[in-house]
């Protein structure tokens, strides 16, 4: 009878989310695989087995490991970044000072623009507002675009997306902090413990559940940056600030190469899915109950 | 206390709002710099319906047909187009518009994978190649092939697609700045080789205007109108160019060996040596230069007749006189490419043969024809869509002077019709590599092997 219960439960409640998670994410996932040991060039009816060629001809593109590097370094930069900040932002705003609300909105507000459109308002912002800025008060930092060198290049990603990202996180932080434990707070207050001490050893590990999904969510967003990548740089100067989606799609539908294009999404996959995965097992087993 | 708090939220919101509105519509007044904005329409001009000697097939009557469409400048004056259509031969098209950042081939190819291909699709004629094999319809046999001359795109000895406007390219200037600026009557026809026009361009640096070059630094531009001369100018011919590309694709040709190289790099020299943007070569703003241009900060502009829209815009009239000059590579005045300009049958509307019914695919063939053939067609395709027409009997003449500049220079056999049709990655590896080289980070022989490089790849 229990079972009986149990399997007509699954049917109603599972079984549709299941086909539409098994039809549009694991089918497509697993046909894309096995796009990889094929020909195929998107249009032709006929797909031959190519075995591991497109895999061979990834490991020779050797721009698409220069841009998984600078990937790597973007991503150091914007997790840093965005979660220290963001921290330390929702730490402020839950200290209970007037108009903190208006603040809260305010920082989430850049969340609220969709990739293109924040980079080509930045792009403007970087090739002429700060253009501007240098002419009128011959400031070196602002003499040049910052978009048309490679290094302030790539500063000018981070910088903007740290500040679209920044708002959702705090958001996150913030929540974390207004359900941290009062009792436990004045507990430890009374225990003798105040600011680096109490922020070590009281709010950090029970801020962990918080920590864990923010450096996820940053993790996983950074990586795949496109958008803004499209937008801001469009990989310019020169190809120099391309990163790893862009020129996963840039082989693929630009050079028309979709087997090597498939093989190195399906790398950068699994990079993704081992580093996400290594953090959330991580920051998991510091989370602790108050 | 509750007030406030109130006040305070509608506050946050209001702002919030004005934030996103405000960005929003940053983006609209043309700061992102997008060549094919929709919300460029062109000026309407009246057509004339009353004459329509185009016979229309009377069987094809209720079939519905789709339309997609690349050039999303003209995505309104392809439905109107589309309306008209329905009215005379009551064929239904649907006009489907790529919407942005989705390029046109990866579009098309999603339509036919998912079993849902456009009965007709506007495409350059690198996707056309690309396409041609599996699923477009041959149109050998149909009647504007005739018409078209040699604007038509032969793909292995068949015909794939038909030739929906003339492009060109070259050196924009505004003669009434320049005539401004110097003080005397300019003959642009006078100008015949490189050094002419160097020497005009001093002649503007010593009357005043230090820098009146524009030169975008967008990898399109870069990689795809300049560099393309390459293959453009080897005889001038399509079929020259394409003996140009496989030359160099199998090694016959040298990139050090070939003299149009080095040719084109002379000129580029001097844009970049009278170029506005010199200081920051690489920041430079393609929307600014269109206003550089009308506003006669500028004189001259690397560019081609879509750039209309944006001079419009920036304030241009259509009665202002503008032009082309040739992209002159050398010295030698008989040389055809110092005294021609480089124009082109650019985009191709290709039909489906491959999932559309018999009566769709001859309702497509009945709407190119009465495109090229019927009095109103021809009208429309001038002046609502405000192209170039690639077929000789169109007796329209297009509105905009850069058009009409482009319009005059075939009839009088002032221009070369040789289209390179080149990998599709040409524009965004070269674009970048020539994008090095205009910032001078890098020099003449390290652009030369990169290119050397590209073809050996390839």
């Amino acid at each position: 009878m229990n079972t009986k219960r149990k399997g007509k439960d699954f049917c109603i409640f599972a079984l549709p989310g299941l086909f539409c998670f098994l039809a549009v994410v694991i089918v497509p996932f697993l046909y894309g695989v096995y796009l990889t040991l094929t020909d195929w060039n998107g249009v032709s009816s006929v797909k031959n087995f190519v075995g591991l060629k497109n895999f061979a001809a990834m490991a020779k593109d050797a721009q698409f490991w220069s841009s998984l590097v600078l990937t790597f370094k973007y991503v150091i930069a914007v997790v840093v970044l965005v979660n220290v900040l963001a921290f330390l932002i929702a730490y402020l705003l839950t200290r209970g000072f007037k108009g903190q609300n208006f603040f809260r909105a305010g920082f989430f507000t850049p969340n609220l623009i969709g990739g293109i459109v924040l980079g080509y308002i930045w792009q403007f912002v970087f090739s002429r507002v700060f253009v501007s800025i240098g002419e009128a008060t011959d400031w070196n930092l602002f003499e040049i675009s910052w978009l048309s060198k490679p290094n302030t290049a790539f500063a000018a990603m981070v910088l903007v997306t740290v500040w679209q990202l920044s708002g959702y996180m705090i958001l996150i932080y913030v929540a974390g902090f207004t359900g941290l434990d009062t009792e436990v707070m004045e507990a430890a207050s009374i225990d003798g413990a105040s600011g680096w001490k109490k922020m070590k050893n009281i709010i950090l590990p029970l801020m962990m559940p918080s920590i864990t999904i923010c450096l996820f969510l940053t993790l996983s967003r950074a990586f795949m940056v496109y958008d803004v990548n499209l937008s801001l740089t469009g990989g310019a100067p020169y190809g120099s600030t391309e990163m790893a989606a862009m020129h996963v799609y840039e082989k693929a539908f630009t050079s028309r190469q979709f087997g090597t294009g498939q093989a190195e999404a399906i790398v950068l996959f699994l990079i993704v899915a081992c580093i996400s995965g290594i953090q959330v097992y991580i920051t998991k087993k510091k989370e602790v109950a108050a | 206390m509750m007030k406030l708090r109130q006040w305070k939220r509608t506050a946050a919101i209001g702002l919030s709002t004005v934030l996103a509105v405000t960005s929003l519509s940053g983006c609209r007044f043309g700061f992102a710099s997008d060549p094919d904005d929709e919300n460029d329409t062109v000026k309407e001009e009246p057509i004339d319906t009353s004459v329509d000697t185009f016979a229309y097939d009377e069987s094809l009557q209720g079939t519905k047909i789709t339309l997609l469409n690349s050039k999303a400048e003209i995505q309104v004056a392809l439905e109107k187009m589309s309306k008209i259509f329905e009215e005379k031969a009551g064929v239904h098209i649907e006009v489907m518009p790529v919407t942005e950042g989705d390029s046109p081939y990866t579009k098309v190819v999603s339509m036919y994978n998912s079993g849902n291909a456009p009965t007709m699709a506007i495409l350059d004629t690198t996707d056309v190649k690309a396409l041609a094999d599996e699923k477009a319809l041959v149109l050998d046999g149909e009647d504007w092939v005739k018409e078209a001359g040699n604007y038509a795109t032969e793909i292995q000895g068949h015909i794939f697609s038909m030739p929906l406007c003339v492009e060109g390219k070259g050196i924009i200037y505004n003669k009434k700045v320049i005539e401004e600026t110097l003080g005397r009557n300019l003959n642009p026809d006078e100008i015949n080789t490189l050094d002419g026009f160097k020497a005009l361009l001093n002649e503007m640096r010593d009357a005043g205007m230090e820098k009146p070059v524009s030169l975008a630094k967008e990898d399109w531009s870069l990689g795809a109108h300049h560099l393309q001369y390459l293959y453009e100018t080897y005889d001038g011919t399509s079929e020259g160019a394409a003996k140009a590309v496989e030359d160099l694709e199998n090694g016959q040709l040298k990139v050090k060996d070939y003299q149009r190289v080095s040719q084109l790099l002379d000129l580029f020299d001097v844009l970049k040596e009278y170029n506005v943007a010199q200081g920051d070569p690489l920041g430079a703003d393609y929307d600014e230069m269109a206003i550089d241009l009308v506003d006669g900060k500028t004189a001259f502009w690397f560019n081609g007749n879509w750039a209309w829209p944006n001079m419009q815009e920036a304030g241009a009239k259509s009665d202002d006189e503008y032009g082309f000059l040739p992209y002159f590579l050398n010295n030698d005045p008989d040389d055809f490419v110092n005294t021609k300009i480089q124009a082109a049958p650019s985009k191709q509307v290709m039909l489906d043969g491959q999932q559309a019914s018999k009566e769709q695919q001859d309702a497509a063939k009945e709407f190119l024809n009465w495109i090229v053939f019927s009095e109103i067609g021809q009208q429309m395709l001038v002046k609502t869509c405000n192209l170039i027409p690639a077929f000789k009997n169109n007796p329209n003449e297009p509105l905009d002077p850069l058009s009409r500049d482009i319009f005059e220079k075939v009839q009088t056999d002032r221009t070369y019709n040789a289209a390179a049709v080149v990998p599709n990655d040409h524009w965004s590896v070269l674009g970048a590599a020539m994008q090095k080289y205009l910032a001078d980070r890098c020099d003449r022989e390290e652009l030369m092997d990169a290119i050397q490089n590209y073809w050996d790849e390839q």
